[in-house]
């Protein structure tokens, strides 16, 4: 059975579509569906994130909008142009930050970006200038003239990133583009990430395991999960429909109220649970104090009460029905390791 | 084209002049085949001066002595014959291991950033070939320098001058390039550095042996001489000697020279058509 899935919503009467995939598909060795038929689009623009476990297919997906697998089934285009008919005109555009740490060692920091720079063939004198104004941007000039080797984690992927841009590319591909840091490293990179969106209006296509992090940056997610789409839209959308606010309850009395409180408007779901409710909520403003007023006018008393703001993982919980395993996606053990030992 | 293969041999070039302990190995090879392998051997011991208590007459020993050194095309010793062999040896095995760089490059993710970049596929095979070929272009260089430093090493004969050391360059050139070639392809075509030592081990070893490199065609049965002839290994290695042994050339050598030259010219060009042919088909898209 073919699976089609509709073209996100919404997307019909915006800005131009940067990025489009119909029915994308990617088997390997013929029985393993990595990507099963997914149809998305990201506009000019938009900071777009690919949120799923390990192995849902994300850096698949990556991989066939960079030119580097190319699709068993359906189509894409990047740039305008069909990354199957005519990649080199893709790879012209586009800039990538892959998962793994690939400047070389040996060589300094300013010496990997020219190097990337002559690769995407810019201009020595241009090259210069733009590896100068991105090492300032990315804090790195004082790293610029060491090896790479004496560099911290946090300062390769922002190399990394540096290298990714050298030619001012239209579209930004990042893989897991925090993979490894540490939480205030990781923050950092989101501030540069963001800027260089909303101020250099890159595109950003991101893929993450890391929910808060697709919740602080990206206009606009996609869940995959088992190579198939299962949701998106942004995140506060995605939360409001699929998450909702959590109010739990305790009360003094035991008295089941449970039917009185479901049938309070915006409250979509009440669980009992010895004397503790959970109580969904939509709109916490509307259904707050009607559900106070409730239960004072039954003469109960409250004795215990939180609420809880909905949050990407819930969603994210109730999608795939797992939870984020840790670690790097795909790639072999050996790259593994090496990618562990260069992030320290 | 042509600039991206010179950038991308420049960075691995880079790398490795950074890391001048990575010529040891190939150094170490080199001056212990020379010192110790060379050097324990000498056709001309093998001629016994005497039989049974009866001396052999100096004149016959001299005869003998003689037509040994011919089998061995003519060198003054051991070490003059094996110097071509040992560069042969050296540069086979340099391309040949050299392709683990490639292999931990694509290990490493460093391979997919550059296929994602707007370079020809071509010029990331050549830029794997041109990297490897210049490392043992450079070993080789300093095998030979071992090989005249040594007491009693290499010899020259008489009116070698700047055009035979040209010549063994360009022998010994097309011999690493051609080789280089499939052997860097068959570095793109693998997934991990074990499989690439297998079949190295398996390739590089028999060609090696299957040749004039380390003993001369005219100690070889049949079989193995009829191989032995066609390895440009053979060819690269007799050229060699021809040019250490003989200052001048005379007309008849000159022909062989050109013949195995042309010989070496031609495989060259076919190892890199068809290196480039495996290469590109390991590199396309997933």
């Amino acid at each position: 059975m073919v699976r089609r899935q509709r073209p996100l919503k919404g997307i019909e009467n915006m800005k131009t579509n940067i990025i489009e995939a119909a029915n994308l598909t990617k088997t390997y060795k013929k029985t393993v569906k990595a990507v099963d038929h997914i149809s998305f689009s990201v506009e000019e623009g938009e900071l777009f994130g690919f949120i799923g476990p390990n192995g849902a297919g994300k850096t698949t997906t990556i991989k066939m909008l960079t030119t580097l697998a190319s699709a068993t089934e359906g189509k894409a285009s990047v740039a305008g142009y069909d990354v199957a008919k005519n990649p080199g005109a893709v790879r012209e555009k586009i800039g990538v930050v892959p998962q793994e740490l690939t400047a070389d060692d040996e060589l300094k920091g300013v010496e990997n970006l020219l190097l990337s720079a002559k690769l995407h063939h810019v201009p020595n004198d241009k090259a210069r200038g733009k590896a100068k104004e991105l090492l300032e941007l990315l804090e790195l000039e004082g790293a610029a003239q060491r090896q790479v080797k004496t560099f911290s984690g946090g300062m390769r992927r922002r190399l990394q990133l540096a290298m990714g841009l050298i030619h001012d590319p239209k579209i930004l591909f990042l893989d897991e583009p925090t993979l490894g840091l540490d939480i205030q490293t990781r923050q950092n990179m989101w501030t540069y990430i963001r800027d260089l969106n909303r101020k250099k209006g890159i595109t950003v296509f991101m893929t993450t395991h890391y929910l808060e992090e697709a919740d602080s940056l990206c206009d606009r997610i996609a869940i995959i999960d088992n190579g198939v789409i299962k949701l998106s839209g942004s995140p506060s959308e995605l939360k409001a429909k699929r998450g909702g606010t959590i109010l739990t309850l305790q009360l003094t009395d035991g008295a089941d109220i449970s039917d009185v409180l479901g049938e309070i408007q915006d409250v979509t779901e009440v669980e009992k649970e010895a004397e503790t409710y959970k109580i969904k909520l939509t709109k916490t403003e509307n259904a707050l104090p009607a559900i106070v007023e409730n239960i004072t006018k039954k003469g109960l008393k409250i004795s215990d009460i939180t609420l809880a703001k909905p949050t990407l993982d819930q969603v994210f919980l109730q999608i795939t029905g797992d939870n984020m395993r840790d670690g790097a996606a795909n790639g072999d053990s050996f790259g593994q390791r090496i990618l562990i030992e260069r992030l320290k | 084209m042509f600039a991206d293969t010179f950038a991308l041999t420049a960075r691995s070039l880079k790398k490795w002049i950074r890391n001048p302990a990575a010529i040891m190995p190939g150094l170490f090879m080199a001056v212990f085949w020379l010192a110790l392998f060379g050097s324990s051997f000498n056709p001309v011991n093998l001629v016994p001066t005497q039989i049974g208590g009866t001396a052999l007459s100096p004149v016959l020993v001299e005869q003998i002595k003689s037509a040994m050194t011919s089998v061995f095309g003519g060198a003054a010793n051991y070490i003059t014959f094996i110097t071509a062999g040992v560069i042969s040896f050296i540069v086979i095995i340099n391309m040949a291991y050299g392709g683990i760089d490639i292999v931990l490059d694509r290990q490493l993710g460093y391979l997919n950033s550059l296929l994602s970049a707007p370079i020809s596929r071509a010029s990331i095979f050549f830029s794997g070939v041109m990297q490897n070929f210049v490392k043992a272009m450079f070993i080789a260089l300093l095998t030979f320098i071992v090989a005249i430093l040594l007491p009693n090493g290499l010899q020259f004969g008489a009116g070698f001058g700047v055009l035979n050391l040209l010549g063994i360059l360009v022998a010994f050139g097309l011999l690493t390039f051609g080789f280089g070639c499939l052997f860097t392809a068959l570095a793109f075509s693998v997934k991990n550095v074990d499989s690439l030592v297998a079949i190295v081990n398996f390739l590089a070893f028999p060609l090696i042996f299957m040749s004039s490199a380390i003993f001369p065609l005219g100690t070889f049965p049949s079989w193995l001489k009829g191989i032995a002839e066609v390895n440009p290994i053979t060819k690269a290695s007799e050229t060699t000697r021809l040019l250490i042994v003989n200052g001048n050339l005379t007309a008849a050598q000159f022909s062989t020279l050109t013949g195995n030259m042309l010989y070496l010219a031609i495989t060259a060009v076919l190892l890199a058509i068809i290196g480039y042919l495996i290469a590109r088909k390991a590199l396309k898209a997933e």
